[in-house]
């Protein structure tokens, strides 16, 4: 297809995904951020958040835990540290990570440990979401 | 010479032990595999992150050198982080980690210390009057994931920019093959920009940075140092397991010999004693028949 891009999630245990897509927004540091066919080339710094594309007029969405993303030669690499389709989010587990991230906020210990935690807290808070929005679609 | 009944039990027992060593053996073919998997498995992102790492280093130039991260630290010592294992019985492969830590020591100008994931290795440093100032066991190696291997790499970061160091160091090993695993020390710590590959390929023309060429790298060099401890224990695992897989190997087939030696001594000794028992007989009979 010509007006179609590769799309491909790479995580450390796997590619998440790898498939050709009509268009994709990305979840950008500064702002969502949408990709199609013959973008320039443009490495971008993600946020945690929604990853969406539309392929054959049909849309799919995956939580990404931030990373970066190369789009070059029509070809979009998102590399990230988690990436996980919308539909095999497990929300019971996001929330279990919800609340022991807020446990450990509220206990407040180490500095390097906030960070961490408020990480992790963002998170399951994006994943919870995304998963809620898919059922409700 | 022992009696026919000693040798009977020494059959049992090394038996025994070959059934132990077989079992230990198809363990370790199963996580060797499962080691390996993953460690493929966790390439592309690990190339990927080496590949932006170097193109941004070539799009930053000379600015590179201003990283903290990429500057000689202001300490007099060297730290180390060693992977060994946790159990025995896997061969020669903790020998060779220790061999190549003295090797690298011996290279080493400035006071050495260390950090330890790994039981062996623990034991080392302490037998042998190392300084081991941390020692990584939670998680345990084999359940060490990404992110675990991400906290140790923060570790090892803090830990450079404290000041107290020159250079950190990790020793690990490479799995090369099936029947060849190589330990090998490697700087984490200033990065050179050399083995980044920076130059060799820049982004190239107009290419679009968001944020900055600057922030994205300082983004990434931490997830490229996260990689790189990851690859290192995942390369370290599956070393040690074909390592642990082939000593197995070896000592089911040395039970094997040993069985059917063994067993030849036994069945000599009793037909010795079948051939006294007829010449008993045969003498008996011969005299009551004279």
């Amino acid at each position: 297809m010509a007006n179609s891009i590769t799309l491909r999630v790479i995580t450390p245990d796997t590619v998440a995904l790898d498939t050709t897509v009509d268009s994709v927004v990305l979840p950008g540091i500064d702002g969502k951020l949408g990709v199609l066919s013959g973008h320039a080339t443009m490495v971008t710094a993600l946020d945690i958040g929604e990853l969406r594309y539309n392929s054959g007029g049909s849309e799919a969405s995956m939580f990404v835990a931030g990373g970066f993303a190369e789009i070059r030669d029509n070809t979009l690499r998102v590399v990230t540290e988690a990436g996980e389709d919308a539909l095999t989010i497990d929300e019971t587990r996001a929330k279990h990570a919800q609340e022991r991230a807020q446990q450990r906020i509220d206990e407040g210990d180490e500095e390097i440990d906030l960070v961490r935690a408020k990480a992790a807290m963002r998170r399951a808070a994006a994943r919870i979401t995304i998963s809620s929005l898919r059922g409700h679609r | 010479m022992a009696g026919i009944k000693e040798l009977r039990l020494r059959i049992k027992s090394v038996g025994n032990i070959k059934q132990i060593t077989r079992a230990m053996e198809m363990v370790s073919t199963t996580k060797l595999r499962r080691f390996q998997d993953r460690a493929i498995a966790s390439r592309p992102y690990a190339d990927e992150i080496a590949g932006l790492v170097g193109r941004l280093a070539g799009e930053l130039g000379e600015d590179l050198n201003d990283r903290p991260l990429f500057q000689q630290g202001k300490g007099e010592k060297v730290l180390c982080l060693v992977v060994s294992s946790d159990r025995g019985l896997c061969g020669a492969y903790n020998t060779n980690v220790f061999r190549k830590l003295e090797a690298w020591k011996a290279e080493q100008t400035e006071e050495v210390e260390f950090f330890t994931i790994g039981k062996k290795a623990e034991a080392y440093l302490k037998t042998n009057g190392h300084v081991n100032k941390r020692d990584i066991i939670d998680p345990p190696l084999e359940q060490m994931d990404y992110r675990s291997a991400a906290v140790v790499a923060g570790m090892l970061v803090k830990a450079f920019e404290s000041g107290e160091y020159k250079s950190v160091w990790i020793l690990g090993t490479d799995f090369v093959s099936m029947a060849r695993y190589v330990p090998r020390a490697t700087q984490f710590l200033p990065i050179e920009a050399g083995a980044l590959g920076a130059g060799d390929e820049k982004v190239g023309g107009d290419v679009i940075l968001e944020p900055s060429a600057g922030e994205i790298f300082d983004a990434l060099v931490p997830r490229y140092l996260e990689t790189q401890i990851y690859n290192m224990t995942l390369e370290s695992l599956t070393s040690e397991y074909a390592s642990r897989r082939f000593a197995m190997k070896n000592a089911t087939e040395a039970a094997n010999d040993m069985q059917a030696l063994l067993k030849g001594m036994y069945n000599r000794k009793r037909q010795e004693g079948i051939t006294t028992e007829l010449l008993d007989i045969v003498g008996g009979a011969a005299a009551v028949a004279s």
